[in-house]
């Protein structure tokens, strides 16, 4: 029998779906992760196949995994003990990644999100971006597309650029429009992606501003792994004139799943005790 | 046995025939049988089926149908429920119907039974108004002539006279249908994930449009099911929803609800089922006296009932107790003004009590559940992590 804690958090994201598999004992530890494009499957069968891989190649039983937490669109993973919501997993998450995180900036696929948590994760206020798709991921995966590159790619081609094209902020199509209008007039592939990458960095800092973020700042979720993407939010918040730490960890895109793994392993415990007390 | 989840898609169609097939179908059976509407939230459907007749609830068209006259006839600060029963009644989907009973909720439904009258849909429309006096000589009384109106209105047109052994006959049945919904919340109360609240509303409305009997048969077969163990528990909070009980939550509320990490315990959507605590006194030679009695004595709490000496409030916080639940969810219709007028003299007793809450709003029409997904996400999280 194994005597560690073990749980999996497991984070279905509309492009994504993160499982991670955390020893809950002691120190948490993360021990084994994992990321799954969906790419038009059903997202229910690709969480069920990733909690099972997961499994066999760490040799254990679903048994053996003391709280299987979702997040996300967690009513989609069938096999589960309990669901805690995205921003309460993403807190979780940046505060395992950094402890004195005060805010959290949640960059997904479909809208950005700022939380200010509390020293223990407690979300204590958020702020997030609205209808529109052109704050998010699967905007900067679309323009990508159109201009020829990989997802991975855009972070360091960003770099490149000396004299970035700034693209509507506000609507995704207008800002698609920008693009074409930008490729027909030569501007060069550097230019229009750090561009792009500064109009969502300033519907950040508005979020920032108006949920009135404190520093240091854990961005998280697939976008805080592009470098384009964290150095055009550096620039916008020099701009602004506060001295804010952006800190990013190379596991950000599992931030909800570590949460939800966390937040699991903390409500084992807690249901263990009640059982306990009400066995004495 | 039938097979439960055959029972519940049974149960589902049931609850959301707009044209209601099936209880038309029953009246066609037999020249005798009459079919009487009634509107939320309670009503002594015992009378009808002493009469030979089968009450049919009227709740709303929810986002099945399309309203497109019957918005002339509301102004838009009124609740989605009553266009929704005048787009029906003016379609022709309620025409083979021989009356209409609307029960006292508020000024809304007190107009619309003005305009069937109008319209002249059904051989009568009643309005139904309930006690204010608990004295049963005098709140009593009244009950009953209000009741002995319909039975007459009912007598008119089938010519079947409600003698005291049918009353009795019925009030034994529906009896057996109370004491059948509660068994099946009090299971639910221990093992709720064995049938969600999704499952249990399309039971319980089902029978609005069944005669009792053959609702019964149903309740008794899901108490059967229940004793099995089906689907597996979760790290859910269990939480009660109130507010709910004349125009109806969109089926896709109650599902985020559940999703978002909630074990809806007790709620009051289907509340004119539950409305009379415990049986209806059938060892009697006055059974109109024992409706009445019920009502007055046995009745649940609800923003549309004067409640003087026996508060809301705190008939909620007890229901709470009752149920082992860690908190409420104040979920009301928009310009339902009854839930929305009570909820903040609720919610001081919730605080009192110290019991977490939130609230929200919804039309029956709702179709964007984002927002209370993210509400009732966060409270169960709250819930969880920081009590």
């Amino acid at each position: 029998m194994n005597k560690n804690i073990l749980t999996i958090g497991i984070d279905v994201g509309s492009n994504f779906v993160k499982t991670v598999l955390v020893n809950y004992s002691g120190n948490p530890e993360v021990l084994d992760k994992h990321t799954e494009k969906i790419r038009k499957r059903n997202p229910s069968v690709v969480s069920e196949d990733m909690i099972v891989s997961m499994l066999e190649k760490n040799n254990l039983r679903y048994e053996d995994i003391a709280y299987l937490a979702s997040t996300g669109e967690g009513d989609l993973v069938k096999r589960k003990r309990g669901h805690f919501y995205g921003m309460t997993t993403h807190a979780r998450g940046a505060n395992f990644f950094a402890g004195d995180t005060k805010t959290v900036v949640d960059m997904g696929a479909l809208y950005v999100r700022a939380v200010k948590i509390s020293e223990n994760s407690r979300v204590l206020d958020y702020k997030m971006t609205g209808q529109c798709a052109s704050g998010s991921g699967q905007f900067l995966e679309n323009i990508s597309r159109y201009l020829g590159l990989s997802i991975e790619e855009v972070g360091d081609i960003s770099l490149q650029a000396h004299n970035p094209e700034i693209s509507s902020g506000i609507c995704a199509v207008l800002a698609e429009t920008d693009v074409i209008n930008m490729v027909s007039r030569g501007i060069s592939t550097p230019n229009i992606i750090k561009g792009i990458h500064l109009s969502i960095a300033g519907r950040i800092i508005k979020l920032l501003s108006s949920l009135k973020g404190e520093s240091p700042i854990m961005l998280t979720g697939g976008m805080a792994l592009n470098k384009g993407m964290v150095q055009a939010i550096e620039e916008q918040l020099k701009e602004t004139g506060k001295n804010f730490i952006i800190k990013t960890n190379p596991d950000a895109i599992y931030a909800g799943a570590i949460g939800a793994a966390l937040w699991g392993g903390y409500r084992h415990i807690r249901l263990s005790e009640k059982t306990t007390t009400l066995s004495v | 046995m039938e097979p439960l989840n055959r029972i519940i898609e049974k149960s589902k169609h049931l609850s959301f025939d707009l044209n209601y097939t099936y209880s038309k179908q029953w009246k066609s059976a037999d020249t005798s049988r009459i079919l009487v509407g009634y509107l939320p939230i309670y009503f002594p459907r015992e009378i009808v089926h002493a009469a030979n007749g089968l009450a049919v609830g009227i709740f709303g068209v929810g986002d099945r149908k399309q309203i497109i006259r019957g918005d002339a006839y509301y102004q838009s600060y009124i609740c989605h429920l009553p266009r929704g029963v005048i787009e029906m009644a003016l379609d022709g989907s309620l025409d083979k119907f021989d009356g209409f009973v609307f029960p006292a909720i508020c000024d809304c439904i007190r107009n619309l039974s003005g305009m069937f009258k109008l319209e002249q849909k059904g051989k009568f429309q009643r309005y139904f108004d309930y006690p204010q006096n608990f004295d049963l000589s005098i709140g009593g009384e009244f009950y009953i002539q209000e009741m002995k109106h319909i039975i007459g209105d009912m007598s008119g047109i089938n010519r079947v006279q409600v003698t005291d052994e049918n009353l009795i006959r019925s009030i034994r049945l529906f009896n057996i249908n109370r004491r059948f919904i509660e068994e099946i919340y009090n299971i639910r109360q221990e093992y709720p994930w064995r049938l969600s609240a999704v499952e249990t509303y399309y039971i319980l409305r089902a029978g609005t449009s069944l005669p009792v009997e053959e609702h019964n048969e149903i309740l008794k077969q899901v108490i059967d099911h229940l004793q099995n163990e089906r689907g597996e528990p979760m790290d859910n909070i269990r939480i009660v929803v109130t507010g709910s009980f004349c125009e109806q939550p969109p089926i896709g509320l109650i599902k985020s609800i559940e999703m978002a990490g909630c074990y809806i315990v007790d709620d009051d959507f289907m509340l004119g089922s539950r409305l009379i605590q415990g049986n209806i006194n059938s060892d009697t030679g006055n059974p109109l006296s024992a409706l009445a009695d019920a009502y007055i004595n046995q009745s649940a709490f609800s923003s549309c009932y004067y409640d003087v000496g026996n508060p809301k409030g705190k008939r909620l916080v007890e229901l709470v107790k009752k149920r082992n639940a860690d908190g409420v969810i104040f979920s009301a219709a928009s310009f339902c003004d009854p839930a929305l007028l009570d909820r903040p003299q609720m919610q001081k007793e919730c605080d009192i009590a110290g019991i977490p809450h939130i609230n929200f709003q919804f039309h029956e029409n709702t179709g964007q559940f984002k927002v209370i997904k993210e509400q009732a996400g966060t409270f169960s999280d709250s819930i969880k992590l920081w009590a």
